[in-house]
C-alpha cells in the first residue's frame, strides 16, 4: 500500500517541489557564489575570486556594529510590545460586549494593508510641522512646540516602533484569540468555583495553555521585527544619523547604495545564519514547551 | 484601542479630501474646511489640482507616479489573486499528501519545504533577482508570481496538512474501500469538507502578497508591473509630491485590503483556531 | 491524451510502469514548461521601446513644464514621441542603478555632478563624442564647474539641463526687527546675529539647513559651508583627504553645525530631517531667518503669494574667509542604450537634446530660458546672462549682481570619483552622528577619511 501510493504522493508533490527547488537551492548556491567574488556594480568586468574577503568586509565593517545595535535596540522595544498588544486586545476581544464584533473586524484592518502603508501614515503622523499627533499634543497643552520626532535619533527608534506595532500587533492578537478560544471555559468555572480570582485564573490557566501559542507569535515577530525592511524605507531611510539602519536596511544598502554585490551577499548569509541560529533555539524550547 | 486602530485610517481619509494649504495649517483641521477631490481628479484623470497654482509655489507639486496608483492596484490585485488560487490548488494536493499519505521521505520533503521559509528575505533578494533576470522575467507577473509562490507554499501546506488532519478520517476510509482514487478522495470529499481551511489559506496567501514590498521593488521596474507598496513608497517618499496627493493615493491603497479583509475576517479566525486547536 | 487524472489513477493501480510514469512526467513537464512560455509571452516585458520611442526619465521636478516642453518638441518633430517618466530626487540614485542594471529601456536621463563618475564607470552612460559630436561644441560657453561636472576621464558627458549654486539666504524683515543692518559675514557673526533674534523672540530657531540624509543637496550644503572658509578643501590635487586634518576647514564646519544644534540651539533639530520642499516651506512661513538654499529657491520663497515674507528673503555671500560655495550641474546623459539603437532613434535623440539644453535654430534653447525665466534655475551657458528677458526676470526675485557674485565665487564639489556617491551617503550620516556629538568630530572625520581610502583602494 505504501509503495503504490508513494507514485502518487511524489506526483503530486512535484509541482511544488520544483518551485521551492529552483527557488532555494540554486540562490543558495549563487548566494555563495557571489559572497566570494568580487562584485561591484561600477566594475563589472573585474570579478576575481576573494575568498571570505566580502564577510571580512561585512563583519569588520563600520556599519555592521552600529545596524546590530540599532536593530537590537528596535527589537527591544519592537517585539515586547507586539506581544503585550496582542495579549491585551485577544483578552479583550475575547469578552463579549457591545461592539466586540465591530473591534473583531477592525482589528485585522491594519494587518491586511502593506507595511508601507503603516509606515507612510505614521511617517505622515509625526510629522514635526504638521502632524496630526503634534497638533493632538499642543492643543492638549502637553507640549509647547510641535516636535520633530522623527529628527531625533532615540524618538525615531520609538516611531519606528509604533508604526510596527499598529501593524503586527493585530496579527498576534488574531493569533493570542484564537489560541484563548481553543481553551475550554469549564476550566475557568472550575477555577470560579474553587475560589480563584482573575488574575489567579490567569496566571494558572490561561499563562500555561497559552504558552504554545505564545512561543509560536515570538519566533514569528521576532523574525519580522529582525528583517523589517518595508518600514524603515519609508519612513526614515535609516537616518537620522543611522538611527534606524536596522540589519536588513543595511544589506540593501550595501547593494544599492554602495554598490558592493559580493558583500551585501555575504552580509545577507551571516544574517541568515544568525537568524537560524535563533530560530532552532526557538525550536528548542518549544519542543520542550510541548513534551512538558 | 478603536481610536489606536482606525485612527489613522481615518486621518489619513480626512486629508485626501483637504487641499494642499489646509493640510499645512497649525494645528491641523480635523475635518476639512474646504473639501475638495481635485486630488482624486488628478489620479484618474491628469488634471492637475488647481490649490497648487495658488499655493505660490514655481514648480508644480505633483508626480506622474500618482497617476500610476490605478495600475498599480490592478496588478497586485491579479498577481496575489494568482497566487492564492495556485496556492490554494498546489498546496491542498500536496496538503493532502503529507496529511494522508506514507511514503518514503516524508518528512523530509517536509521538513525542506518549511525550512526554506527560514530565509530571511534579504538573504535571497539578490539571487532571486538574478534567477528571474535569467529567466528573463523582471518586470512581469510570472516573475512575482513565481516568486511570491515559493514564499507562501509552505505556510499554505503545513496549514492545510494541520486542517486536512483534524477531518474525521472516517468518510475517507469507507470511500476507499468503495474503490475511490486517492485524487477522487481529495476531489470529491476532502475539499468540500476543508472549505473553510481553504479559504483561509487562500486569504493569507493572497494578503501576503498584496502587501509584499521588497521583492516587488526588487524585481519590477515599470508600471506594467510594479504592484501597489511599490508605487506608493515611491509617491509617498518624494518630497516633489504634494502632501494633498500622497494622502489620497493611500487612500485609495487601503480600499481592496480593507474590503478583502473585512469579507474573510471570518474564514480567517476560524482556520487559525483550527489550526491552533492542534498544535 | 494525457491527463493528470490517466497518469494518477495508472500509477496508483499499478497498471503504469516506472517507466510509464516517467515518460509520462516528462511530457507533463515539457507541456507545463510549453504552457509556462506561453504565459511568458503573454506577460513578461514591459511594452518594449516601439519605433521611435525615446524614453526620457527625470526626478519630480515641475512636471507640468516639461510635459509641456516634450509636447511642443514632438510637435515640431514629427515621429519623435518621448516617454516620460519621473521619479523622487531623494530616491533618484537608487532607481536609476536598479534601472540600469535590470537593463530597462531608458534613453536618455538626468544625471547629477554626483553620480556621473559612478554611472560612466559602470559603462551606463556614453560621453557625447560618440554619438553627438556637435553637442560637444557648446563646452567652450560654460561655466568651470559645469564643465567640470560633467566630464569624466576627459570626455563630455552631457548638456545641461540647469546649473546653479548654492547661496546664503536670509529673511530680511527679521533682520529689521532684531535691529541688525547688514548680513553676518563669518559664521560666528551668524551665531551672534542668531542668539539676538532668538532672544527677540522672532524666531526660535533662526537657522534652518537642508541635511535630511536622503536629500543629495544635504552633501553640497556641507560642502559649501566648508569651501566658504580658508583651506576649505576637502581633498588635495591627488585626491588624498585633506578635511581629516586637525583644524581643517570641515572640523571648524562640523563643530559650528553641532555648537548651533546643541549648544546655542539656534539650528531647528528638524534640520537632520529636512529636504529641500520641508526647508523652503519653512522658510516661507517665516520660522526661521537664515538658511543655505539652491539659488533658484531665492525666486520660490520670493514668489508673490507664497507666504507672509514674500520678496523679503535676500542672498549674501557665503559667510566665512573667502565666500567659496559650491557651485553644481545638472544634465541631460545619453545612455549606453540609446548608442546602440537604430540611427533613426539616435537622429531624434540629437534633435531632443538640441531642443532641450543645445542650440536648436542656432540660438539657446528655448527650454533653458523658460526655466531661468519662469522658475529661477541658473543655467549653464555663459552667455545667457545677456539676455534681457532672464535679467529682467531675475531681478523681480534677486539681484543679478550678487547672482553673479556668487556664480564667480562657486567651485566645483571635490572629489568627484566613481567612488563619490559611496563616500556620499557614508557620509551624511557620519555629518549627522558628529551633529548630534554621539560621536567626535575627529573620530567622524577619520572614519570618513577610512571609507574614502578603502573606496579608492578597490
Amino acid at each position: 500500500m505504501a509503495g503504490r501510493e508513494s507514485g502518487y504522493a511524489y506526483l503530486t508533490l512535484l509541482p511544488v517541489l520544483l518551485i521551492m527547488a529552483a527557488f532555494s537551492l540554486y540562490p543558495i548556491g549563487y548566494a555563495l557564489y557571489l559572497s566570494l567574488h568580487r562584485e561591484v556594480l561600477t566594475d563589472p568586468l573585474n570579478n576575481p575570486y576573494v575568498g571570505f574577503q566580502n564577510f571580512s568586509n561585512a563583519l569588520h565593517s563600520y556599519y555592521l556594529t552600529s545596524s546590530l545595535v540599532s536593530t537590537a535596540a528596535f527589537m527591544a522595544m519592537a517585539v515586547p510590545s507586539v506581544m503585550i498588544f496582542g495579549l491585551l486586545a485577544a483578552l479583550l476581544l475575547n469578552e463579549a460586549f457591545a461592539g466586540a464584533r465591530i473591534l473583531r473586524v477592525a482589528i485585522l484592518l491594519p494587518w491586511a494593508m502593506p507595511a508601507v502603508v503603516s509606515g507612510i501614515v505614521w511617517r505622515w503622523m509625526l510629522n514635526g510641522d504638521y502632524g496630526i499627533l503634534n497638533s493632538a499634543l499642543f492643543q492638549l497643552g502637553i507640549i509647547h512646540d510641535y516636535i520633530p520626532w522623527l529628527s531625533q535619533p532615540a524618538l525615531a527608534r520609538v516611531g519606528l516602533a509604533v508604526a510596527h506595532v499598529w501593524r503586527e500587533g493585530p496579527l498576534a492578537a488574531i493569533f493570542f484569540l484564537a489560541g484563548l478560544q481553543t481553551i475550554s471555559p469549564d476550566l475557568y468555572s472550575a477555577a470560579a468555583v474553587d475560589g480563584a480570582g482573575r488574575v489567579a485564573a490567569f496566571r494558572r490557566i490561561t499563562m500555561p495553555l497559552l504558552r504554545p501559542t505564545i512561543v509560536i507569535v515570538l519566533i514569528y515577530e521576532t523574525i519580522v521585527a529582525a528583517t523589517t525592511f518595508d518600514l524603515v524605507y519609508v519612513m526614515t531611510g535609516g537616518g537620522p544619523a543611522d538611527a534606524t539602519s536596522l540589519i536588513s536596511w543595511y544589506a540593501y544598502a550595501e547593494v544599492f547604495k554602495f554598490l558592493d554585490l559580493g558583500t551585501g551577499a555575504a552580509l545577507a548569509f551571516l544574517i541568515a545564519l544568525v537568524l537560524l541560529a535563533v530560530i532552532i533555539l526557538y525550536l528548542r524550547v518549544l519542543r520542550s514547551e510541548e513534551r512538558r | 484601542m478603536l481610536v489606536f486602530i482606525l485612527g489613522p485610517i481615518l486621518w489619513m481619509l480626512d486629508s485626501s479630501f483637504q487641499g494642499e494649504t489646509e493640510l499645512l495649517t497649525r494645528p491641523s483641521h480635523l475635518l476639512p474646511q474646504q473639501p475638495t477631490i481635485a486630488n482624486f481628479n488628478y489620479i484618474f484623470t491628469g488634471a492637475v489640482p488647481q490649490g497648487l497654482n495658488v499655493r505660490g509655489t514655481l514648480r508644480s507639486r505633483i508626480s506622474q507616479e500618482a497617476r500610476e496608483v490605478p495600475a498599480a492596484l490592478e496588478n497586485s490585485a491579479i498577481i496575489a489573486l494568482t497566487v492564492a488560487l495556485v496556492n490554494v490548488a498546489l498546496g491542498a494536493l500536496a496538503a493532502y499528501t503529507f496529511a494522508r499519505l506514507k511514503f518514503r521521505g516524508k518528512s523530509l520533503v517536509f521538513n525542506f519545504l518549511l525550512g526554506t521559509r527560514l530565509l530571511p528575505a534579504i538573504a535571497v533578494a539578490i539571487p532571486y533577482y538574478a534567477i528571474v533576470s535569467a529567466l528573463g522575467l523582471l518586470d512581469s507577473y510570472l516573475g512575482l508570481i513565481l516568486v511570491y509562490l515559493t514564499f507562501s507554499l509552505p505556510f499554505t501546506i503545513w496549514f492545510l496538512r494541520d486542517y486536512i488532519i483534524s477531518l474525521p478520517i472516517d468518510i475517507e476510509e469507507a470511500a476507499q474501500i468503495d474503490g475511490c482514487s486517492r485524487l477522487q478522495l481529495l476531489l470529491r470529499i476532502v475539499l468540500p469538507l476543508a472549505a473553510p481551511g481553504l479559504a483561509a489559506a487562500g486569504a493569507f496567501a493572497f494578503m501576503s502578497s498584496y502587501n509584499e514590498f521588497l521583492f516587488a521593488l526588487l524585481l519590477t521596474q515599470t508600471i506594467s508591473s510594479q504592484t501597489l507598496p511599490v508605487i506608493l513608497s515611491s509617491v509617498a517618499t518624494n518630497p516633489d509630491a504634494s502632501l494633498a496627493l500622497i494622502a489620497t493615493s493611500v487612500v485609495l491603497a487601503m480600499v481592496p485590503p480593507l474590503l478583502f479583509a473585512i469579507a474573510f475576517q471570518r474564514f480567517l479566525t476560524r482556520g487559525l483556531v483550527a489550526a491552533l486547536g492542534k498544535g | 491524451m494525457l491527463s493528470i487524472e490517466a497518469l494518477v489513477e495508472g500509477l496508483t493501480t499499478g497498471r503504469l510502469s516506472r517507466r510509464g510514469f516517467l515518460q509520462g512526467a516528462i511530457a507533463l513537464g515539457l507541456s507545463m514548461s510549453g504552457a509556462v512560455a506561453l504565459l511568458e509571452a503573454c506577460t513578461s516585458g514591459t511594452p518594449g521601446t516601439s519605433g521611435a520611442d525615446l524614453t526620457f526619465v527625470v526626478w519630480s521636478y515641475g512636471v507640468e513644464t516639461i510635459k509641456d516642453n516634450i509636447k511642443k518638441l514632438e510637435a515640431k518633430v514629427s515621429g519623435l514621441h518621448v516617454n516620460f517618466q519621473d521619479f523622487a530626487w531623494t530616491n533618484y540614485h537608487d532607481t536609476m542603478v536598479a534601472r540600469f542594471a535590470a537593463k530597462t529601456p531608458t534613453d536618455v536621463c538626468y544625471s547629477s555632478d554626483h553620480w556621473l563618475s559612478e554611472w560612466a564607470a559602470a559603462g551606463w552612460l556614453t560621453p557625447l563624442e560618440q554619438k553627438y559630436p556637435d553637442l560637444n561644441a557648446y563646452t567652450s560657453d560654460y561655466f568651470p564647474y559645469v564643465i567640470q561636472g560633467m566630464t569624466y576621464q576627459g570626455k563630455n558627458y552631457g548638456i545641461p539641463y540647469y546649473a546653479d549654486t548654492w547661496a546664503f539666504l536670509y529673511n530680511e524683515d527679521h533682520l529689521k526687527k532684531a535691529g541688525i543692518s547688514q548680513p553676518p559675514t563669518t559664521w560666528d557673526e551668524l551665531t551672534q546675529q542668531s542668539l539676538q533674534i532668538k532672544s527677540k523672540g522672532i524666531a526660535n530657531y533662526p537657522v534652518i539647513l537642508l541635511f535630511a540624509q536622503d536629500d543629495p543637496g544635504s552633501i553640497e550644503v556641507w560642502t559649501s559651508m566648508v569651501f566658504s572658509l580658508t583651506d576649505g578643501h576637502l581633498f588635495d590635487e591627488s585626491l588624498n583627504p585633506v578635511f581629516n586634518r586637525s583644524g581643517s576647514a570641515a572640523a571648524k564646519t562640523i563643530d559650528w553645525v553641532a555648537n548651533a544644534l546643541n549648544t546655542s540651539k539656534i539650528l531647528d533639530p528638524a534640520s537632520l530631517t529636512s529636504q529641500e520642499i520641508p526647508v523652503v516651506k519653512a522658510m516661507e512661513s517665516g520660522a526661521h531667518t537664515f538658511t543655505i538654499l539652491e539659488t533658484y529657491n531665492q525666486a520660490e520663497l520670493n514668489k508673490s503669494g507664497s507666504g507672509p515674507f514674500s520678496g523679503q528673503f535676500k542672498m549674501a555671500p557665503m559667510p566665512g574667509d573667502t565666500h567659496n560655495t559650491v557651485g553644481y550641474v545638472r544634465f541631460y546623459a545619453v545612455t549606453d542604450q540609446l548608442t546602440k539603437r537604430d540611427a533613426n532613434v539616435v537622429k531624434f535623440g540629437d534633435q531632443f537634446l538640441q531642443y532641450f539644453g543645445g542650440k536648436p535654430d542656432g540660438a539657446i534653447s528655448p527650454v533653458v530660458k523658460r526655466w531661468a525665466v519662469e522658475n529661477g534655475l541658473g543655467f549653464g551657458w555663459k552667455s545667457l546672462w545677456d539676455d534681457a528677458d532672464v535679467r529682467k526676470a531675475f531681478s523681480t526675485w534677486g539681484s543679478p549682481d550678487m547672482l553673479r557674485q556668487n556664480q564667480q565665487l562657486a567651485r566645483s564639489k571635490e572629489g568627484l570619483t566613481k567612488y563619490y556617491p559611496s563616500w556620499d551617503v557614508f557620509t551624511r550620516g557620519e555629518l549627522q552622528k558628529a551633529y548630534l556629538k554621539q560621536v567626535s568630530t575627529t573620530t567622524a572625520l577619520s572614519a570618513m577619511a577610512d571609507k574614502w581610502n578603502s573606496l579608492k583602494k578597490g
